[in-house]
């Protein structure tokens, strides 16, 4: 298992390495953001860890061009900045986990393992509809190329759409599908989560038939992927 | 003396705008009004009494011209008005001789006259030997006590050497009454002059200042989250003062945001070396490093505190903000869920598009942030986000889980500051309490309860921003 640390503190970043490579990891360190960027461009690793103050550049912005590079790693962010505009901007930004200075090297052990786990399961088809895609794996969808930010509701929603695309689904059949035993069903909210949906991948992609349900079709002029 | 004469002034300048402008146009047309009225007024009797002496006048030379003398004895003309001859008609004539003292003594008069002459002050008499020939006019009174306009003049008479005083009265009740109708009419009118005048005054300032009162109507939508901004089109006069309000209100919400970073910063260098100071106190076992720890713990607790009550106190105090909740919970929900991913924590959420809250976006997300976390750390699988407006100026945050929930006893203490309900639970601790102090910098407030879902439920207040 190979780590890519990318942090500026040189205690904290001696600290880590010790810790990473007594957990049985490889560890390579790069003290500044283009240097991280580099690294995780280049080489194959199984998972990062990025502090988000780096010199030279930022770590939002070292992850957000791995993700337009499309370089699938997991990625763990350090922040000391624990304020949840900043979570949602990590996330928003690929991340995939994050943790909050200061923090105990067993947490972040831990929740490095749990990444790796997350991330070595099996790679499934992945779904396309015109421009729209849907990875089950990473359970992350997109629209031509732009990632789309989706609840865990709205991604069973569209994945379940996405696997009938251009068969008629009853609203009843999507209730069935999308909830557990103990949710509570009304069919009324699945026109709200088609409303949130039709918003983040566009109106016209969810055709409503009148009367019997729902259908996902590709847009017209848009090949079959 | 000064003060006193400031007081009234003073007072002015503290009230309306609309009631100064109207009250110095007020008092200038009704002193203008007045001076016009006593003018008009003035003109007016002055054309009467001039036409009613040139009738004394007339009156007089028909007299000269026809008396005559004979042996001594003056014979008057008959005269053509018929009042000469009605006992007090208020028309009267006399002829009378003047000595060299000035007494005068009646020679012959009208019939209308009877037994009494005509009172002739001698300053008239003096008047009138001063200017032979020219008519004298004055006031006087007949025996019955009514007011006359009289007009004399010295003459001399052929066949007599002594010059002879002419005069003729008329009782001047028609002027008089002719001047009283005219005042009242004049006063009349210049009384709706003058209404109309303020009238139209007062219009004309309400219509002038309107811009004004739009600028206050638009600057309270600011202040109460309708608007962001200014947006009105303003005349010349106020542009300058909406760019300049637009200005400071850009300026209000950059000294937070600058504050924030500061904080930010702060944070950021105090963190990295605690982080290390714990690291390395835990890679050492032993007696100091117990003590390091326990004290890098507790210092990372009050800086955290410490950070977050300055970043609060600077909240709650800018204008003109506004945040879609919808969106900020779609954006909670997703993170949420990855944070949550190992575990498989459902997020649902719903809001009314429509929804606003009357503040930061930051705050919003800080407290749904911190709420949610909690939610996701004690649920077992579900945790249901409802918003929605309440009464007035006020909406609700509600989040529920299916966890275990938590006994009613024991709710105090969460929201007291550092308080871990379970040490063993990831988190600082500090969640909820940060989320009522943040509801409270907003004036709003958390309330705990059970949840139909098992759990916990937690409702937030907070302000709306009008739609």
């Amino acid at each position: 298992m190979r780590i890519l640390l990318v942090e500026d503190d040189p205690d904290l970043s001696r600290q880590l390495k010790l810790a990473l490579g007594d957990a049985g990891y490889a560890v390579d360190h790069a003290a500044d953001g283009e240097e991280g960027h580099f690294l995780g461009e280049t080489e194959p690793y199984d998972a990062v860890v990025l502090d988000l103050g780096l010199p030279k550049m930022d770590g939002v912005s070292v992850l957000e061009r791995w993700r337009r590079e499309n370089v699938a790693t997991p990625v763990l962010i350090l922040t000391a900045r624990d304020n949840w505009s900043q979570k949602v901007a990590g996330f928003d930004a690929g991340a995939d986990d994050y943790l909050t200075k200061p923090f105990h090297t067993e947490e972040l052990l831990a929740r490095l393992r749990a990444l790796v786990r997350r991330s070595a399961g099996h790679a499934s088809p992945n779904l396309s509809c015109g421009g729209l895609r849907l990875d089950p794996r990473a359970a992350r969808a997109s629209v031509n190329g732009e990632p789309l930010r989706l609840t865990s509701l709205e991604y069973r929603l569209l994945h379940y759409m996405m696997l009938h695309q251009g068969r008629v689904i009853s609203r009843t059949e999507l209730v069935e599908h999308l909830y557990d035993q103990d949710f509570d069903r009304d069919s009324n909210t699945i026109e709200v989560f088609i409303g949130r949906v039709r918003k983040k991948i566009g109106p016209d992609r969810i055709e409503t038939v009148r009367g019997l349900g729902y259908r996902i079709m590709p847009l017209e002029g848009e090949s079959e992927g | 003396m000064t003060s006193r004469l400031r007081l009234p002034f003073q007072r002015l300048r503290r009230s309306s705008l609309v009631l100064r402008l109207v009250l110095l146009a007020g008092v200038w047309s009704i002193i203008m009004l007045v001076l016009a009225g006593f003018g008009l007024n003035h003109l007016f009797r002055q054309a009467a009494v001039q036409r009613f002496e040139a009738g004394l006048e007339e009156s007089i030379l028909s007299l000269q011209a026809e008396t005559t003398v004979d042996d001594g004895q003056v014979y008057a003309p008959p005269m053509t008005d018929a009042r000469a001859y009605r006992p007090f008609s208020g028309f009267y004539w006399q002829i009378a001789g003047v000595d060299a003292e000035g007494a005068v003594a009646p020679l012959i008069k009208s019939r209308s006259l009877w037994d009494s002459g005509l009172n002739t002050p001698p300053e008239v008499v003096a008047r009138a030997r001063r200017t032979p020939g020219v008519s004298v006019f004055f006031d006087t009174t007949d025996s019955l006590g009514k007011r006359l306009h009289a007009g004399a003049q010295l003459a001399t008479v052929p066949g007599r050497t002594a010059p002879v005083l002419f005069m003729a009265a008329e009782n001047r009740e028609s002027i008089d009454q002719a001047a009283r109708q005219f005042a009242l009419v004049i006063v009349g009118a210049l009384v709706a002059l003058g209404g109309g005048l303020i009238l139209a005054v007062y219009l004309q300032v309400r219509v002038g200042l309107a811009p004004l009162f739009g600028l206050r109507r638009e600057v309270a939508l600011v202040r109460r989250g309708k608007a962001e901004r200014l947006v009105g089109e303003y005349p010349a006069e106020l542009a300058p003062l909406a760019g300049e309000l637009n200005a400071l209100v850009a300026h209000n919400q950059d000294v937070v945001e600058r504050q924030r970073t500061h904080v930010g910063n702060l944070a950021h260098a105090l963190k990295t070396p605690l982080a290390v100071m714990l690291t390395e106190a835990r890679q050492q076992p032993g007696e100091l490093a117990d003590v390091v720890e326990r004290q890098a713990e507790a210092m990372r607790a009050h800086v955290e505190h410490q950070l977050r009550r300055a970043r609060a106190a600077a909240r709650a105090q800018t204008i003109g903000e506004r945040t879609d909740v919808a969106q900020v919970l779609d954006e909670l929900s997703i993170t949420m869920e990855r944070i949550f991913k190992e575990k498989g924590v459902t997020i649902d959420w719903r809001a009314p598009d429509d929804l606003c809250f009357r503040g930061e976006r930051q705050d919003l997300q800080e407290v749904v942030g911190n709420i949610l976390e909690n939610a996701g750390i004690w649920c077992k699988r579900r945790v249901r986000i409802t918003a929605e407006p309440l009464e007035a100026d006020w909406l609700c945050v509600t989040v529920e889980d299916d966890g275990p929930g938590l006994p009613a006893e024991r709710r105090g203490e969460v929201l007291k500051r550092g308080a871990r309900l379970d040490e063993s639970a990831p988190g600082s601790g500090l969640g909820l309490a940060i989320v009522d102090e943040l509801a409270r910098a907003y004036g709003g407030d958390v309330g705990l309860d059970d949840s139909d879902l098992g759990g916990l439920k937690v409702a937030v207040r907070l302000p709306r921003a009008e739609t």
